[in-house]
């Protein structure tokens, strides 16, 4: 059970990590040493036995992402950690894509509209035309 | 809501500091400690984790120094103490903070009424 709990932790670290890869080294290395031992100190100090208690001691401490942005807020400058840059990505192309889906509508519409005007226009002179009456021809009477 | 939270974002940032550097003004803490105490106060309230980024940032303008020390009863803890930059720091912000809490309560209307 002590080790699945020091999983439960390690694997902690470990997602913290992976969103710190913008800072510098050693920043990134006090963090994760400062979160470790303050785990450690709680864990001992609140006689943690169960998971669930040292969850919600991981929990307190705040989701990964929450944990790096402070510490990139922190830091001042660097540049911000991938997983937010891969989910900046997302609305970059779905507003071309959006674009692109909009322009197709409206040429659809466009092009429906042309062609019901020139269907109704080229299929108006024909119930328009006077229907042609048989010619009446009188009978030439034979003298 | 979203709002409410800004609000409180906006207050915290620029008072969150002094607060801290307060906290181990005449004795040093541990982590831990800094981290509990910041639970007990709602108005403050922010994740525990990310409370060490600041006493990181504060220990790098070299308002703080830290220290690690073996504990009787458990892992070693890291100390924090005021360096005398932080010091002065500190008692620059007492004054600061004063005029600017009278003028924004005459402003808003806070003053006689809190």
């Amino acid at each position: 059970m002590n080790t699945k709990q020091n999983d439960v932790v390690a694997e902690y670290l470990h997602e913290v990590d992976l969103r710190l890869s913008g800072l510098p080294v050693l920043q990134r290395r006090e963090l994760l040493a400062d979160l470790a031992a303050h785990v450690a100190t709680e864990r001992t100090e609140r006689n943690i036995r169960t998971e669930g208690e040292l969850i919600e001691i991981l929990e307190r401490l705040g989701a990964p992402d929450v944990v790096a942005a402070a510490a990139y807020q922190e830091a001042g400058s660097y540049p911000p950690p991938p997983p937010t840059t891969v989910r900046a990505k997302r609305p970059g192309w779905l507003l071309p894509a959006g674009i692109g889906a909009a322009v197709l509508i409206v040429l659809v519409l466009v092009l429906c509209g042309f062609s019901f005007f020139f269907q109704t226009s080229s299929s108006r002179p024909s119930p328009a035309e006077p229907a042609r009456m048989p010619a009446t021809v009188e009978p030439v009477q034979p003298r | 809501m979203a709002d409410a939270a800004q609000l409180s974002t906006s207050l915290r940032r620029g008072t969150l500091e002094f607060c801290v550097l307060a906290m181990v003004e005449h004795e040093d803490r541990y982590g831990n400690e800094i981290v509990r105490r910041f639970g007990e106060e709602p108005n403050l309230a922010a994740s525990e984790g990310t409370i060490y980024p600041l006493l990181s940032r504060l220990r790098r303008a070299g308002l703080m120094d830290t220290k690690w020390a073996e504990s009787p009863t458990g892992p070693p803890r890291r100390y924090y103490g005021l360096t005398p930059a932080g010091r002065s720091a500190l008692d620059h912000f007492r004054t600061e903070w004063v005029s600017f809490r009278q003028t924004v309560d005459r402003l808003v209307g806070t003053g006689e009424a809190a």
